[in-house]
């Protein structure tokens, strides 16, 4: 653990609230195993004595901004979770002066589990190219120099190389798994609708039942509504408690957005997602 | 095999289906069965589970009393996809019906008192058969008072009953609405508002409530202002409900099931989780 | 009195036994150990720490039709669904056994969920007792042990070159066929596990209902369904009409109280609208309200929740939360 750099949060987080700059502080401290992280809301000085940060704190904190609308917060943000800040400024879900982000550089995160944590590096890190955050208003621990490679998305290349039967297939045995429990949604940075289309009755979009047919509708529409707008921090597979392999869908829907419309989701704060705008060049078909 | 499911509704036939308000109809159901018919016994204050193939299932309040009337009597608003179907069905239509389930107005304890019976918009269904209960063995009471609230005019349900209500010994009917319309020369005011002008007394009565939980809120502390104990009050709480015996639990409120333990509480029973702000 | 099986006979008896019997086993999927139905015995993990999922799924499946609704000129004809075969479950640990007897509390009371009674009267239950404890592990403080045997029809146990079979129902008995060894030697001793302190926990968190603990233990909650899911004794489920061509299935699906519309009727109340509430709910329903009703608490100590938990929101710590929260208050 890098002592300096938690001084420096638990200080920043410390004045943050005396001053009444903030509410409540967004961060990480030491979950209840002794090993790995978990997100903790300090609204007092001493509970940011509990702040920490190391390679464990995986949690993408973005994500509870969209609870706390309306209210002052800070939020510790790595460079990979600066890009979820984006994308909710771009969809005009957050408010910029009502966030107070506090950068923080990353050595990248490590595999975990309760109670274990591995030497491997998160295969996400391992592609990721920023060496910052893309916005904060203050950036805490070094601005690294890592030797990360650039995404080859070798794994969705091979995908695509099979056959339709055999992809079907695989999705099938994948989502037959699926209880249903919507980690995957709950933990999503841009999963945020008042009411998700899964819950919808009218028009009703898919059933209750956790049955392959209703999970795969779930999870197709569920990918589709982040084509564009995923910005891989990938809590949703980690959170997977059966292991299904979401990185592989979103991260599909990742290349091609990218072959399509040259363009990356969070990136940008100004830049909205192509889903979300119509250029009438597009489709010429449509006349005047 | 031969385990009777506690899942399988009775199947019936909407005999009657009459508009009451612009969304509130009044479905009149004929078990299909003649010995579930007969046996079908029950009381003011339980519910059934009615069915509409191929939409679902809802908790609804039985608001006939048993042998009056045409059948089982539910008071259906349209709110979702169940209430509507259950609107669109034409008599002949078949439906299901499982109950009754809960527990009831304990009428015969409350003989001898005052009784006031206040209920907002579809919170007054529960309570018609509390009042034709009450009407029909009227010398077991003192004084009956019926506060009766509704968003408009058009919205006062069972309005054609106001008569007869009007009409019983020691019964006052006291309406109102939250907004009037040209054709409306009675009060204009909340709930809450009229309880608290009629300012009825606690002594040797039982205030009975219905209506939306605000109604409920406000009502109560008008009542509790006017020295009602927390046993004088009775209200019959709605939830969301999948089974109707105490097994999915989605109609558990606090400590309570509402569809075994209720619908019908004191409010010495629900306080705790009526009245957070 | 226990008897003694090799593992090469144990693995003869569930060859034989499968020919007439679904059986339900601890399996390899993707990586995950999970119970399903086995084309053979060679799928069976014989040593694993515990299921992904508990064994709840079996009794209580996370999707099931209750019953189907035909027309016939006019006629209506509702039709239950039915159980058709008898199974055994093979490899339950105690933990979960125990977790299925708590669910018999609210499923079996009158009237009985018929889907559940028959499933229950039509499957066995074959333990393994553990030998060794996982960190998550805390069964001993939820009235269960390693080597429990109460909940189930047989345990078996590990030991050198075979198992101890502890028969412990006359539905057990009925599956044994003669002629196996008597087991004489001493019974291993189980796994020590770390203990929770449950003890007063049920008059405990009665005194908290409007603490605001609850609104800050959600803070971080997702409320996602992973906890009820992965929970062997979390039952709460959903109804739903599915028609298809002239044909209408009613539909029981898992359901979990930490949902966004689990309590919302459609009339638009919910008396749980916060985060801290709906968490709260969990809680009070394992730590009170059910024990108020069946006299246990809705725990088994499994440690799935916590293990699975994204945000590291585990009941042990919970429990001991509450006992410092009530210290402090007698305290002050």
């Amino acid at each position: 653990m890098d002592m300096e750099l938690i001084q420096q949060i638990r200080g920043k987080a410390r004045s943050l609230l005396e001053e009444g700059t903030v509410e409540g502080v967004i961060g990480y401290e030491r979950a209840g195993d002794g090993v790995t992280s978990r997100p903790l809301f300090a609204y007092d000085s001493s509970a940011a004595e509990r702040l920490i940060f190391d390679d464990t704190c995986t949690h993408n904190l973005v994500k509870y901004l969209l609870g706390k609308r309306g209210k002052k917060m800070a939020v510790m943000v790595k460079p990979c979770d600066s890009r979820a800040i984006n994308l909710l400024l771009n969809e005009r879900q957050i408010d910029r002066d009502k966030v107070f982000i506090i950068g923080v550089g990353c050595p990248g995160v490590v595999e975990t589990e309760w109670n274990h944590k591995s030497e491997t590096l998160q295969a996400r890190c391992r592609s990721c190219l920023l060496t910052k955050p893309l916005v904060y208003d203050v950036l805490l621990g070094r601005e690294l120099a890592r030797k990360a490679e650039e995404e080859t998305y070798s794994d969705i290349l091979e995908a695509e190389a099979e056959s339709v039967v055999s992809r079907r297939e695989f999705w099938r045995e994948q989502f037959s798994r699926c209880i249903r429990c919507y980690a995957c949604r709950q933990v999503c940075p841009g999963c945020y609708c008042p009411v998700c289309f899964a819950e919808q009755l009218e028009p009703l979009w898919v059933g209750i039942r956790i049955a392959p047919e209703e999970n795969t509708l779930w999870q197709t529409i569920r990918t589709f509504h982040l084509a564009g707008r995923c910005i891989g921090c990938n809590e949703c597979e980690r959170v997977c408690p059966v292991d299904i392999p979401l990185s592989l869908l979103n991260r599909k829907l990742e290349k091609d957005v990218k072959e399509l419309f040259a363009f990356q989701a969070g990136l940008d704060p100004e830049e909205p997602p192509p889903f979300a705008t119509f250029r009438k060049e597009e489709m010429p078909e449509l006349g005047e | 095999m031969g385990l009777e499911s506690p899942f399988i509704p009775y199947v019936a036939t909407l005999k009657m289906s009459t508009q009451l308000t612009p969304d509130i109809k009044l479905l009149s159901v004929e078990l299909k069965d003649p010995d579930t018919r007969a046996g079908f016994d029950y009381k003011p204050g339980q519910f059934a589970l009615l069915s509409a193939f191929g939409e679902g299932e809802a908790p609804f309040g039985i608001v006939s009393l048993p042998g009056q009337g045409d059948g089982l009597e539910f008071a259906v608003r349209r709110i979702g996809t169940v209430t509507r179907a259950l609107q669109e069905l034409e008599p002949g239509d078949i439906l299901g019906v499982r109950g009754p389930f809960g527990n009831y107005f304990p009428l015969e304890d409350y003989a001898g008192g005052n009784i006031i019976v206040i209920g907002g918009g579809i919170g007054m269904a529960p309570l018609r058969p509390v009042i034709n209960r009450i009407l029909q063995q009227r010398d077991d009471y003192q004084q009956l008072l019926i506060i009766n609230g509704a968003r408009t005019p058009q919205d006062l349900v069972f309005q054609p009953e106001f008569p007869t209500w009007r009409a019983a010994p020691r019964t006052r009917l006291e309406l109102t609405v939250d907004r009037g319309d040209e054709h409306w020369k009675g009060r204009v005011a909340l709930v809450p508002d009229v309880v608290k002008e009629l300012a009825p007394s606690p002594n040797n009565a039982i205030a009975i409530i219905c209506g939306p939980p605000i109604m409920i809120r406000f009502t109560l502390s008008v009542l509790k202002n006017l020295g009602f104990k927390d046993n004088q009050i009775v209200t019959t709480l709605e939830a969301k409900m999948k089974c109707g015996l105490g097994k999915c639990a989605r109609c558990n409120i606090g400590d309570k099931y509402v569809c075994q333990d209720g619908p019908v509480f004191t409010l010495e029973q629900v306080s705790q989780f009526l009245e957070q702000p | 009195m226990n008897l003694f099986i090799s593992k090469d006979d144990l693995i003869r008896w569930l060859e034989l036994l499968l020919r007439e019997r679904i059986i339900i086993a601890p399996i390899r999927v993707q990586g995950q150990t999970m119970f399903q139905p086995i084309s053979k015995v060679e799928e069976i993990m014989f040593d694993f720490d515990n299921t992904a999922l508990s064994s709840k799924g079996w009794f209580l499946p996370p999707t099931e039709t209750l019953f189907s609704v035909r027309r016939d000129d006019g006629q209506i004809k509702l039709m239950p669904a039915t159980v058709e075969r008898d199974a055994i479950i093979f490899g339950i640990r105690p933990c979960d056994a125990r977790g299925i007897a708590l669910m018999d509390g609210p499923f079996l009371q009158v009237p009985s969920d018929t889907l559940y009674q028959e499933r229950r009267n039509r499957t066995t239950i074959i333990g393994l007792a553990c030998r060794q404890a996982q960190p998550e592990c805390f069964c001993t403080s939820m009235g269960s042990a390693p080597d429990d045997p109460s909940h189930v029809d047989i345990l078996l146990t590990e030991v050198k070159d075979g198992y101890i079979v502890q028969v412990v129902t006359e539905k057990g008995k009925a599956l044994l066929p003669k002629g196996w060894a008597k087991y004489k030697r001493k019974m291993p001793t189980p796994p020590q596990l770390k203990t929770v302190p449950t003890k007063g926990i049920v008059s405990a968190i009665r005194e908290f209902f409007n603490d605001p603990y609850w609104e800050r233990l959600a803070d971080r909650c997702l409320h996602c369904n992973i906890c009820a899911y992965v929970c062997p004794t979390c039952y709460c489920f959903d109804v739903r009409d599915y028609p298809d061509k002239g044909k209408v299935e009613r539909v029981r699906s898992w359901e979990s109280c930490q949902s966004p519309g689990f309590s919302l009727t459609a009339g638009g109340y919910d008396p749980r609208t916060t985060k801290g509430e709906r968490l709260r709910q969990r809680f009070y329903h394992k730590l009170l309200y059910f024990p108020e009703r069946f006299q246990e608490v809705a725990c088994v100590g499994c440690g799935r929740c916590g293990k699975a938990c994204p945000v590291n929101i585990d009941i042990r710590e919970v429990i001991s939360d509450l006992h410092q929260l009530a210290e402090a208050k007698s305290g002050s």
